[in-house]
């Protein structure tokens, strides 16, 4: 493993036709939770091996277990309730979690899946979380009184879990915020309820945004307790690396570099022109280049093409580095 | 005093029967079933719709904006040197819009939703308005390659939501909602949103100026002189100062928002009906109308007929109205 420009992902990949097909037949009641578990932790040795071969430094499990990224947890807290249908957009519905009790949390929600996929891999692999913010924005709320108190509530049950994720020997772990912009005037309460998540954590911590208005929150975003941000940058056109511009960037950064959300395939140099911008504002310790965002919605050939991209355009800039007498 | 809905209504349900349209949406990418299909499922969930919030007692109607995907989709796909290009969170929601792009001089023939407003009122006796993006909300959301200035764009997009609510009127379409948060989200652009609707207005149709998901505190002298019949105002989603200064809004008819609909917590009869009574201290009754704060398609259907359930009974629960 190198020890500049390490490679990762933000932490979903796409699921497996066989095991789509079984999630869908699970949901019918036509298979069992054990045979449904067999072949998410298949699906998950495959990613790891896949990870592996591409070659990228910090690996995921790739969240073959789960569906969305806030109901998955939701699901396993007490104090949610599952409502019904609603559209995210075009015709894709999800099933909008609602907070409708007092936030706790019975037991461990994803420490197993971390076991499993650390015991398969020698290289780390990152505890994934989503954060209290984000579990918040994107839940009806009808039990507490106040957004912050309810975040307070929230952040709890993620600290817990975090921290059982780094006493199961999680070095890195990721809490996601993408919602962490949609209300900008409460960048505080997010701030406030990820330093309850981080408090006691020696791991690294990284937190993913994308998809939003990153200058509405910049750089008041510099005060989220985590030694890291992982941000879309290729599919925003590096516009956020302006604004380390006018004000300087602090924290090490997990910077996208292949759009996630289309299907042509950046070319190796475009992809390490991305990296040589983020390197104008972090240094090559503390820069880490992936993709802009999960690659659920992707095909894995197409997730795995991109992945490639990545590796080599890290590997090219590195070789350029190296080239430089000390 | 009338109760009215704004935007878009769920268009499936967790029913069995009520997801006709998501697995038509899918038999037709499949190519399973045609345009003409397609167009029928359409059309049995518009009327759907619309016999819900008849049924719900809803006075003035929509459509249910059916086939919108989101507030520009129907515009971005009819309009000229428009397309819809990649995806952004819509505000503060998690649901997501096709960002329009313009790609040189925007036209419109004007005729992009008379279809279903021509449906809508063939399905119901009671009124149905109309319903069209805002050019400000257009403007600041889209990606623009050709105008290069948000005041050049901002007026374009108004000439052609002109065109779509003349087209409207010529329907036989008597009230137009004009959906544009931004003038709320944005109060600096509210001078040049007054020219966008100088504009709109001269297509001699009463328009009503829907703002939601932000307070209006801002602007609120200022949308009282906009040459629109109606005002739309969110008192829910946010801390608000609103709902106390009122009287500010003189000749104008304010629909007010005040039944959360994006949240699940269900309001009560009384609490409906306090926040009426408390609109009702400011505002002659006759000037009155309330709705949701924004489209149900925020929330699940059976919480959206809780909804309008809430907001007709609150209504009818407000002291000062005649029953």
């Amino acid at each position: 493993m190198s020890d500049v420009l390490l490679t990762t992902t933000v932490g979903s990949f796409g699921k497996p036709e066989y095991l789509q097909k079984a999630r869908n037949a699970r949901a019918r009641g036509k298979l069992s939770e054990a045979e449904l578990l067999e072949l998410e932790r298949k699906a998950t040795t495959e990613w790891i091996r896949a990870q592996e071969e591409i070659g990228l430094d910090i690996l995921v499990d790739g969240e073959m277990y789960r569906g969305d990224m806030v109901a998955y947890f939701a699901e396993r807290l007490e104090g949610y309730t599952i409502g019904g249908l609603v559209r995210s957009y075009g015709n894709r519905y999800y099933h909008k979690p609602i907070i409708s009790g007092k936030i706790s949390r019975p037991k461990p929600m994803t420490v197993e899946w971390f076991q499993f996929t650390q015991s398969l891999t020698d290289r780390p692999v990152k505890g994934m979380l989503t954060g209290p913010y984000t579990m918040l924005d994107w839940s009806y709320l009808e039990s507490y009184k106040t957004r912050r108190d309810a975040a307070l509530a929230l952040a709890e049950v993620v600290r817990q879990e975090a921290e059982d994720l780094q006493a199961a020997g999680a070095k890195y772990i990721q809490i996601d915020e993408p919602a962490i912009h949609a209300r900008p005037e409460e960048i505080a309460i997010a701030i406030e309820a990820m330093g309850v998540v981080t408090q006691n954590l020696t791991a690294k911590t990284v937190s993913h945004i994308c998809y939003g208005d990153f200058a509405a929150i910049y750089p008041q975003v510099l005060d989220l307790p985590v030694d890291r941000l992982s941000l879309a940058m290729s599919n925003y056109g590096y516009r956020w690396l302006d604004l380390f511009e006018r004000h300087p960037y602090t924290k090490e950064l997990e910077i996208g570099i292949v759009d996630v959300h289309k299907h042509e395939l950046e070319s190796v140099e475009e992809a390490a022109a991305g990296i040589r911008k983020g390197l104008r504002y972090v240094t090559p310790e503390k820069l880490l280049p992936h993709p802009d965002c999960g690659l659920k919605t992707r095909p894995p050939e197409e997730s795995i093409a991109k992945c490639r991209v990545v590796v080599e355009a890290a590997k090219l800039v590195r070789k350029e580095l190296a080239a430089v007498p000390a | 005093m009338k109760t009215t809905v704004i935007g878009a209504f769920p268009k499936v349900s967790d029913e069995p029967s009520g997801q006709q349209l998501r697995t038509g949406l899918h038999k037709h990418d499949r190519g399973e079933i045609d345009d003409r299909a397609l167009d029928q499922v359409y059309e049995a969930t518009t009327r759907a719709a619309i016999a819900e919030l008849e049924q719900a007692g809803i006075d003035v109607l929509n459509d249910g904006q059916i086939r919108w995907d989101d507030l520009f989709s129907p515009f971005a796909r009819a309009w000229k040197n428009v397309q819809r290009g990649p995806l952004e969170r819509y505000y503060d929601n998690n649901t997501y819009f096709r960002q329009p792009v313009v790609s040189g001089p925007i036209a419109s023939d004007g005729n992009t939703v008379t279809a279903d407003l021509t449906l809508a009122r063939s399905a119901t006796q009671r009124e149905v308005k109309g319903a069209v993006c805002g050019p400000l909300t257009f403007a600041t959301l889209c990606i623009d390659e050709h105008y290069r200035s948000l005041e050049k764009l901002t007026l374009a997009v108004a000439d052609a939501v002109a065109a779509e609510v003349a087209g409207l009127g010529k329907a036989g379409c008597t009230l137009v909602d004009i959906e544009d948060p931004a003038i709320v989200v944005h109060p600096q652009h509210i001078e040049l949103a007054r020219e966008a609707y100088r504009r709109i207005a001269r297509a001699g149709v009463p328009i009503a100026l829907q703002t939601y998901f932000f307070p209006a505190d801002r602007v609120l002298e200022s949308l009282a002189s906009f040459p629109v019949a109606q005002v739309g105002l969110d008192v829910r989603s946010r801390d608000t100062t609103v709902l106390r200064r009122l009287d500010a809004i003189r000749e104008r008819t304010i629909v007010l928002g005040i039944v959360d609909a994006r949240n699940t917590r269900l309001e009560t009869e009384r609490e409906v009906a306090s926040l009426i009574e408390e609109a009702l201290k400011l505002v002659p009754q006759e000037r009155l109308w309330v709705a949701p704060t924004t489209g149900l398609e925020y929330l699940p259907h059976d919480v959206a007929t809780k909804k309008l359930a809430a907001l007709v009974s609150g209504a009818r629960a407000a002291g000062g109205v005649p029953a």
